[in-house]
């Protein structure tokens, strides 16, 4: 039983490493040159990954997954309100700009 | 099965029946979470009024750095974790080794960071050169700071550890939230500074 939870929480290094270096490759696709390009697609999916990561984070590191079903479902709810928060107010900017 | 594992199953935290630390830090984590939030939306929506400027600005970080703290801040959570589950197991001297390590990545973390802030400024890029350059500074200082106060944390954590009389299982998981929480919030800054377009 120790042993798996010690593998867990590996996996679970290892998946918010792998998120970030994907963050490396996306953006590279995004600039093809040096110079940053606006991107809708790369905004939406760094934020996304980000809210991914932080969900990871909570439960696995942070222990939720073994707390009582408010606080997992709260912290499911922040993560939530998180990704409407950031996702709207760039949408709305980007229709307001 | 070894005493140690019998200890560890039986410390191992049973799903859905207990909070991992005192409830108060709970409320810290859903209220930083939420300031923070909102700090980020007031970025993006700067960010969408005035894209070509924050792009230009946003150039002059480098993203391998931002990973590499990124990656750093991401095992010192690992090692923290790690350093809860020895403790609950009963392996003291093991956890406070796991919490002395969490606190070197948070060092390293941290130098790497003012390497960033030292090349920044030295080629021009202040807290006032611009837009971008000003949210970028407000964020990871502000990030610094509570970083700053983690080491306080871990610096707990490793005083409860040193001494049988002074462990407290739930102030060692209450320190690690805490610890945990500068990781989440440097995951979404890292995202919104370094890779949003």
């Amino acid at each position: 039983m120790a042993h798996s939870e010690k593998t867990r929480l590996f996996v679970a290094w290892f998946v918010l490493v792998t998120i970030t270096l994907i963050y490396l490759w996306m953006d590279h696709a995004a600039d093809a040159s040096a110079v940053l390009v606006a991107s809708t697609a790369v905004t939406v999916a760094a934020i996304v990954l980000a809210l991914v990561k932080a969900r990871i984070i909570l439960r696995e590191f942070m222990d939720v997954r073994h707390a009582p079903q408010l606080l997992r479902r709260l912290s499911d709810l922040l993560v939530v309100v998180m990704a409407v928060a950031l996702l709207g107010t760039y949408v709305v900017g980007r229709a307001l700009a | 099965m070894t005493t140690t594992e019998h200890a560890s199953e039986a410390a191992r935290p049973e799903e859905g029946n207990r909070v991992p630390g005192e409830p108060d830090m709970w409320f810290f984590v859903f209220f930083e979470s939420l300031l923070f939030t909102s700090y980020f939306c007031v970025y993006l929506y700067a960010r969408t009024q005035n894209e070509r400027a924050f792009l230009r600005s946003q150039s002059h970080l480098l993203l391998w750095l931002g990973i590499v703290d990124t990656i750093v801040l991401l095992t010192s959570s690992w090692v923290m974790a790690r350093c809860v589950q020895h403790a609950r197991a009963g392996r003291h001297e093991l956890a406070r080794r796991f919490a002395i390590v969490t606190a070197g990545l948070g060092v390293v973390f941290l130098a790497l960071k003012m390497v960033e802030w030292v090349r920044l400024i030295h080629s021009g890029n202040t807290l006032t050169s611009s837009d971008f350059m000003q949210y970028y500074f407000f964020l990871t200082g502000i990030h610094a700071i509570h970083l700053l106060i983690g080491f306080v944390v871990v610096g707990v954590i490793i005083y409860q550890l040193s001494d049988a009389r002074r462990r407290s299982p739930r102030t060692i998981e209450t320190c690690s939230t805490y610890w945990h929480t500068v990781d989440l919030f440097w995951v979404v800054i890292f995202a919104m500074l370094y890779i949003v377009r």
